[in-house]
């Protein structure tokens, strides 16, 4: 089945490699101001928000240029302090006939600012004007003048709502990539934080900005990651999210093989650990790679935390994890298969409140549970105040009335909502867990403990099966890897902890690249770093 | 699908998994009842020194699997018949293993339920596990074989109340007689299946660990079954001990305050899983070079069937299945685990392995290690 899904896939990814729009079909930028003005108009036909100035200069005002922008996105007060106003002040006593001369002076001494770039091609000049900069066309040059006056207009860096943390930093990422970068550099002060932008999407144009520190991430996994990213041919990326699923390595799987985070200070920590950040303009979710399954069970606070807390709380997660995948599916398996394990006197409790319940407790758990999940959607999906209000409703409604009711038994009502409060402990597994839970409670219903036991083997195989840009996604319990161990279950405190997870560059030793300088800097720096 | 490795961590859960396998489930060398810790551990020298033969006929001819070491040394044709008898004895050991732990299943747990659902879904985990490759298999031992021990010894220390410790007296009642015999069964279940891992041995990253991991995962095998025959006699009685089916399943049922046995027996059928995957990884990639297909992968889904079936088919019931293996099996098995392995070592020992031509797998794997 899968084998025709990606043939299907292959035949339009074919067809949109042809339909796409040439970009070098705008041609060069005509020398005369009135061909540019022509084809500007043809190009961004019904474009009101397009705002061309005319300005005439040189001698007898017989040179023209033109001021090229796109109303909104311009911070309007730079440009004209450091165009307009310039230009108009100074061009005037300007009296050269040469165009050439005109423009060199425009760009070496007029335009105040340290953004200047120069462009040949009409399509480089469209995209930066629909990327919010300006564009200075001169009468009789080939060429033309670029200046970045983009708008950091955005919203404020606020805490983010999804990753709460009580200690540790409360700024998120926002919107803006500028800012964005600048929030990571300020956390990491170093030339060899390194910050590649591409721009992807053949009609959106994001900026997606790749983001490690030189020397500790794999070089390896950098190449992949450019990769991967290079290959990605589709229109529109409007979120990290888009990416996510094209990079990922295995792109049938429930999980997560591609960590996101809206917290500056995780990001600042995973970078230092050897991963490479992806970063996209319009959202503040910020991807991290490669993303091992560990991951999901640490929380920033973690290390700034007591390490005998920070590890007894990530046994905590564990327990939660594996309760909300299983929970229900050990209840029915208990009930339906095997009442001898459950002690006589928790019997007598179990058997009176399945008293009377009209459905077998296979069913009861399915409707209660996508019962549940209808509420969690709702909850999502509508505005706070209303979502407060149903969560009300939800909570009298499933769990007292349908108990009164005789729909549900008293237990099920408690298992699910142990599940419930459990999937919320380890929120990167939520969506993988939700469905899962389901394939547990089948098994559960058809084999009872077989059938569960051979439902985990299986997921266990497909995690084993799983990598995330080459490394394995176990790590480090499976291949087990004693050195990375000090930052898993148990946590051995910061100070002890002074070396990285090796797991990361594993792959550099293995392939012989070893004995570089790379590794006598890390070693330098990881003595100092203890 | 280029070599995978496994590390020596990996190969020594695989290999504990596999020697766990079956023995965990019916208890070894009953035969010799009182003295069956006797020769447990007379078998488990023997069981060990086997393998040593299978780790030195595997370090003689260096990432070469036993198919290519067969048509090496015994020549093409008669090598590849006798690697088709090797793929028959593996689908063979798959399916008795599949059967073995059907009837446990059955009788314990789900009386009810056909044997062949049972085993079907069984091997649909095991089959999607091989699949995976050598490397997958590796990391789900890690993962799991470590809980079998665990809960064998969870199970001996909550028992340790109702212990008798005289119960295994008196010592060699009978003689050496059925311990020697009880011995030889011991060695050929399971340690000469292990004759398997040649398949595997020449996916481990660093060969001269290999004697060691052998070693030290037989010694533990024994250990173990010491540890359960020790736990049972002193639990149930030798006169209990010798009649019921499953030894080890009749001592949980006595665990205290609860009725902990399906949590149990179903842990222990990793050791199942883990032997069974090993089995059908060894046919199918036998299967795969003497036919010269290179992906195994598509022959694992047919040779897991076939195994299936092949141990529905074979016995009448569980009582044919045992008396079968008690005393047929040994002589059955002697010839793939003790006689065909014996000549390959002296034929290795005689004409010396060239390098492999075309497979540099050895050298990345002195680069690795370095």
């Amino acid at each position: 089945m899968f084998g025709r899904i990606r043939e299907r896939y292959r035949e339009a990814k074919h067809k949109f490699a042809n339909v796409r729009v040439d970009a070098s079909s705008y041609g060069p930028i005509p020398g005369k101001i009135k061909a540019v003005q022509a084809r500007l108009d043809e190009i961004f036909s019904q474009c009101n928000d397009l705002v061309i100035k005319e300005i005439s200069c040189g001698k007898d005002g017989r040179i023209k240029i033109l001021v090229v922008h796109i109303e909104g996105i311009v911070d309007r007060r730079l440009l004209n302090q450091d165009v307009i106003h310039p230009i108009l002040d100074y061009l005037p006593s300007v009296q050269s006939e040469d165009s050439s001369s005109i423009y060199q002076q425009l760009s070496k001494c007029i335009v105040i600012s340290s953004d200047i770039k120069e462009v040949h091609e009409m399509w480089q000049a469209v995209n930066f004007i629909v990327s919010g900069d300006a564009v200075i066309f001169i009468d009789g040059e080939d060429r033309a003048l670029v200046v970045g006056v983009k708008s950091p207009e955005g919203r404020q860096v606020e805490e983010p709502d999804t990753e709460t943390s009580i200690r540790g930093s409360r700024e998120g990422f926002v919107e803006n990539l500028p800012t964005n970068m600048v929030l990571i550099r300020k956390r990491i002060k170093n030339p060899d934080l390194k910050m590649e932008i591409m721009q992807l999407g053949e009609r959106t144009k994001t900026d997606i900005c790749i983001c490690y520190i030189k020397g500790l991430a794999n070089e390896e996994i950098v190449r992949e990651v450019k990769e991967r990213l290079g290959k990605i041919n589709t229109d529109a990326i409007l979120d990290t999210g888009i990416i996510e699923q094209y990079i990922a390595d295995n792109r049938l799987t429930l999980f997560p093989l591609v960590g996101n985070s809206e917290k500056c200070d995780k990001l600042a920590g995973k970078l230092l650990e050897g991963r490479v950040a992806i970063i996209c303009d319009g959202t503040p979710y910020v991807l991290t790679v490669p993303y091992l399954f560990i991951e999901s069970i640490q929380a920033t606070d973690d290390y700034f935390d007591h390490a005998f807390f920070a590890s007894f709380m990530r046994l905590l997660r564990l327990l939660a994890l594996l309760t909300s995948n299983l929970l229900p599916a050990l209840y029915v398996a208990l009930v339906v298969f095997h009442h001898t394990v459950i002690p006589f006197k928790l019997m007598i409790t179990l058997a009176a409140s399945q008293q009377g319940i009209p459905f077998p407790p296979f069913i009861e758990a399915l409707l209660m549970i996508i019962a549940f999940e209808l509420l969690r959607e709702a909850g999502v999906r509508m505005p706070r105040p209303i979502g407060q209000a149903l969560s009300i409703v939800g909570a009298i409604v499933l769990g007292e009335a349908s108990v009164a009711a005789g729909i549900a038994s008293n237990l099920m009502v408690i298992i699910v909502a142990i599940t419930a409060v459990c999937s919320f402990v380890v929120p990167p597994l939520i969506r993988a867990t939700m469905l899962i839970r389901f394939v547990f409670l089948a098994a559960a219903n058809f084999l009872g403990f077989l059938g569960i036991m051979v439902a985990v083997v299986a997921v266990f195989t497909h995690l084993c099966t799983l990598r995330s840009f080459g490394i394995p996604y176990l790590a480090p319990f499976s291949p087990l890897t004693a050195h990375d161990l000090k930052d898993s279950l148990i946590m051995v405190p910061i100070w002890a902890m002074i070396t990285r997870p090796k797991i990361l560059r594993q792959q550099e030793n293995v392939r012989g690249v070893k004995g570089s300088k790379r590794q006598e800097v890390d070693k330098g720096r990881d003595s100092q770093k203890g | 699908m280029g070599k995978t490795r496994i590390s020596g961590l990996q190969l020594f859960m695989l290999l504990s998994g596999f020697l766990f396998g079956s023995t965990v489930i019916l208890a070894p060398a009953l035969g010799a009842k009182n003295d069956a810790w006797l020769a447990i551990i007379i078998g488990g020298t023997g069981g060990a020194l086997l393998m040593l033969i299978y780790a030195a006929i595997s370090l003689l001819n260096p990432s070469k699997t036993l198919v290519e070491i067969l048509k090496e040394k015994m020549g093409k044709v008669l090598g590849s018949i006798i690697a088709v008898l090797y793929i028959w004895y593996f689908i063979h050991l798959a399916s008795l293993v599949f059967r073995d732990f059907g009837e446990f299943i059955c009788t314990v747990t789900f009386p009810e339920t056909p044997m062949t659902v049972l085993i079907s879904i069984f091997a649909l985990g095991v089959v999607y596990g091989v699949n995976g490759g050598v490397e997958v298999m590796g990391r789900m031992g890690e993962l799991l074989v470590p809980i079998i021990p665990t809960f064998i010894l969870i199970v001996s220390v909550s028992l340790i109340t109702v212990n008798d410790f005289t119960a295994f007296l008196p010592v060699l009642e009978n003689g050496m007689g059925p311990v020697l015999k009880a011995a030889l069964s011991y060695i050929t279940f399971p340690f000469g299946e292990t004759v398997a891992f040649l398949m595997l041995f020449p996916n481990l990253n660093r060969k001269e660990k290999l004697k060691k991991i052998v070693f030290v995962s037989a010694a533990l095998s024994a250990l173990i079954s010491i540890v359960i025959f020790f736990r049972d006699i002193s639990v149930l009685g030798s006169d209990l001990m010798s009649r019921v089916t499953f030894v080890p399943h009749s001592t949980t049922l006595l665990f205290p305050e609860a009725n902990v046995d399906p949590l149990v027996d179903i842990n222990l059928m990793i050791g199942g899983e883990a032997k069974i995957g090993v089995c059908i990884y060894a046919a199918t990639k036998a299967i795969s070079q003497v036919a010269g297909i290179e992906n195994y992968t598509n022959l694992t889904r047919a040779v897991g069937a076939f195994c299936v079936v092949l141990s529905v088919w074979d016995f009448e019931n569980v009582l044919d299945l045992f008396s079968w293996t008690e005393r047929i099996y040994s002589y059955y098995a002697i010839t793939f685990q003790v006689i065909i392995p014996l000549i390959l070592l002296v034929l290795s020992l005689i004409k010396r392995s060239k390098p492999a031509e075309g497979s540099d797998a050895d050298n990345e794997g002195v680069i690795a290690s370095k």
